[in-house]
């Protein structure tokens, strides 16, 4: 069924007031990043990419990538495997607590990320343990993990448990299921389940600020100069970030196209 | 039987919790037969099958393949091999890749696998090309047949099927019945097959095993369950059928309150006896009722009402009120169609050849 023209316009008139409001933000950070101005001021008056330059030349700004980089990369590769073999007992098998695991691994992501990283806070203190960047991988992972978690489980639900088992009728041990059926067939959602992990560990704040001590990921330093004194580079930092998540997709998106065209290229071989 | 069997069940029992899914179940399988398991959903059939290859535990007994044990031999470890309802395709595979891969898994070589998996192709009657196809973009009835051509790349001892037929349209299903058993005469492999459908029971079964809440009721080949049933539940579970309730009286024969019985001309024993007083259940089946032109006798005769007429392709099939308001249905070959018109009387009559009588008391509860 095709909607008649009205209703047309008026779905294109609302998805293109969506996508401004979504975007505008975006934009005008943008503009503010390619000022030449020390301060952030509408409408801008000359234009240059020096701040990009300094950017790049800074050795904090490299520390600060550099930390978020190495906390969101573990964050990422941990929360692939917990999620993988934690969506197995979420959805595949039956086990006595399966239903209490279930709710459990998922109160984590209800948690306000404030009180949760203060809580964080405090148990590592009692524990003895100097919060660093490290710390912030464990505290990252804790909301992380169930996010990864839940979205393998969801393409674990839809896919025949018939699969593994005529797999194992055929002869095939438990470990040769699990690396010729069940991790391929679960491969697409371990990656967007790494793809989300790593872009929420990348732009974390409340998490990072009670728990990295005294390094510093980007999204801390850009808040605290923004409290205190306004320096260019945020919004030259900030949509650096955003660019190198873009392209963080887009890598993604070509692994799994390539890994499409190997399987191919490996059936006209095989 | 005179052959040892190749596989043998001996008491087997399945208990879940306090529910006893299958009650002591003896079966003997010969090597080469084509073992069809019938009964309702609910029966156990299910529940069967994956004991016999492995994917669940029995409760009590034994399971013997060639005399040897394997009741507590894992899945992976048994030579045997099941299509599944859903054939569980690995769809992240091309259909050479599907059907090599028992093959692959017991270390095969690339070249040899890929020979046998051609080899299957054509037994299965699939292009080669369908080798490097992928298995998502194979219709139903080639989905089908690339689960059976992985399950005789396996070549198990015994091939089992669980309703692999159950999700395809009536034409495709009726084609591929028949090339089932094609193919169980060309491999000349073991079949056990398990489906709720009696059709396809009959149409590919060396024998039949009809079950019922955890129990077989009755195993035998198509014809013998068809004509002698053993009970209601075999008669009435098997097709269209007519059950009178009768009760003996004295002299060695039987009477029931709607017909006339005419053998011997109406007098002394017919072999279908009973006690004065045991009641039992005749049965006929609707293709031996006829409609009796005034004049003309048969062996048991009673008169109703036509009440209904229904076309079913091939076949006619009337419904005739009875005194007492009961239905009788009759079944005639379009070409030697009834003309009588709805609410006429009608007489029919059946011979002593086309009953079947069971000693078993009236109606049977379910």
């Amino acid at each position: 069924m095709r909607p008649n023209k009205s209703t047309r316009i008026v779905l294109f008139l609302y998805g293109l007031l969506v996508i401004g409001f979504l975007y505008l933000p975006l934009v005008s950070v943008s503009f503010a990043s390619i000022s030449k101005a020390r301060y952030l001021t509408f409408p801008i008056k000359a234009y240059s990419t020096r701040w990009y330059a300094k950017a790049l030349e800074s050795e904090s700004v490299r520390d600060l990538v550099m930390t978020s980089f190495k906390v969101a990369l573990i964050v990422t590769v941990v929360s692939m495997l917990v999620g993988f073999f934690g969506a197995l007992a979420f959805a595949r098998y039956q086990w006595r607590y399966r239903s209490l695991f279930q709710k459990v691994i998922l109160l984590p992501i209800f948690f306000p990320q404030m009180v949760l990283g203060l809580a964080l806070l405090m148990w590592f203190n009692s524990l003895g343990i100097i919060p660093t960047w490290k710390t912030a991988v464990v505290a990252h992972l804790v909301w992380i993990a169930p996010i990864a978690t839940l979205i393998i489980a969801i393409r674990a639900y839809s896919f025949d448990p018939a699969l593994e088992e005529a797999a194992r009728d055929m002869g095939a041990s438990t470990f040769t299921i699990l690396r010729e059926i069940t991790l391929p067939l679960l491969m697409p959602a371990v990656i967007s389940a790494g793809l989300f992990a790593f872009l929420l560990s990348w732009g974390n704040f409340p998490l990072s600020l009670f728990t990295t001590g005294a390094d510093s990921t980007l999204p801390e330093w850009l808040y605290a100069k923004m409290v205190s004194g306004y320096s260019p580079l945020v919004p030259t930092l900030g949509v650096l970030s955003v660019v190198g998540s873009f392209l963080l997709i887009m890598l993604a998106f070509a692994v799994v196209w390539l890994m499409r065209g190997i399987r191919r290229a490996g059936k006209a071989k095989s | 039987m005179s052959s040892d069997p190749i596989l043998r069940l001996e008491g087997i029992v399945k208990r879940f919790g306090n529910f006893t899914a299958l009650h002591a179940i003896d079966l003997d399988i010969s090597e080469g037969e084509f073992l069809t398991i019938v009964g309702p959903s609910g029966s156990g059939k299910s529940t069967l099958i994956r004991l016999l290859v492995g994917m669940d535990d029995l409760t009590e007994g034994e399971i013997r393949l060639r005399g040897k044990r394997i009741d507590q031999t894992p899945a992976n470890k048994r030579p045997t091999c099941m299509v599944f309802q859903s054939l569980a395709l690995f769809p992240h595979m091309t259909v050479g890749q599907n059907i090599e891969f028992p093959l692959r898994i017991r270390g095969v070589a690339p070249e040899q696998r890929k020979i046998r998996a051609l080899e299957l192709l054509d037994l299965l009657h699939l292009p080669r090309s369908y080798h490097e196809k992928g298995v998502t973009q194979c219709s139903g009835g080639e989905r089908q047949r690339v689960a059976l051509a992985r399950a005789l790349a396996f070549d198990p001892e015994i091939l089992f099927f669980d309703e692999p037929l159950s999700a395809l349209d009536y034409r495709l299903r009726k084609a591929l019945e028949k090339e089932l058993k094609d193919l169980h005469n060309r491999t000349g492999k073991t079949f056990v097959y398990i489906t709720h459908s009696l059709e396809e029971a009959m149409v590919m079964s060396d024998r039949i095993a009809i079950m019922k809440e955890g129990r077989f009721v009755q195993i035998a080949v198509a014809d013998e369950i068809y004509s002698r049933p053993v009970n209601r539940f075999v008669a009435e579970f098997m097709g269209e059928v007519n059950l009178f309730d009768v009760e003996g009286v004295d002299g060695g024969v039987f009477r029931a309150p709607e017909m006339e019985i005419h053998v011997n001309g109406g007098g002394g024993d017919f072999g279908l006896s009973l006690a004065p007083g045991e009641t039992g259940t005749l049965v006929v089946r609707p293709e031996f009722m006829r409609f009796l032109p005034s004049g003309e006798t048969a062996d048991f005769i009673l008169s109703g009402i036509l009440h209904a007429e229904y076309a079913l392709g091939s076949r006619i099939q009337y419904e005739v009120e009875i005194s007492g308001g009961e239905m009788v249905t009759v079944e005639k070959l379009r070409e030697d169609r009834f003309t009588g018109a709805l609410g006429d009387t009608v007489v029919l009559g059946f011979d002593l050849e086309a009953v079947h009588l069971i000693r078993e008391a009236g109606h049977e509860k379910h």
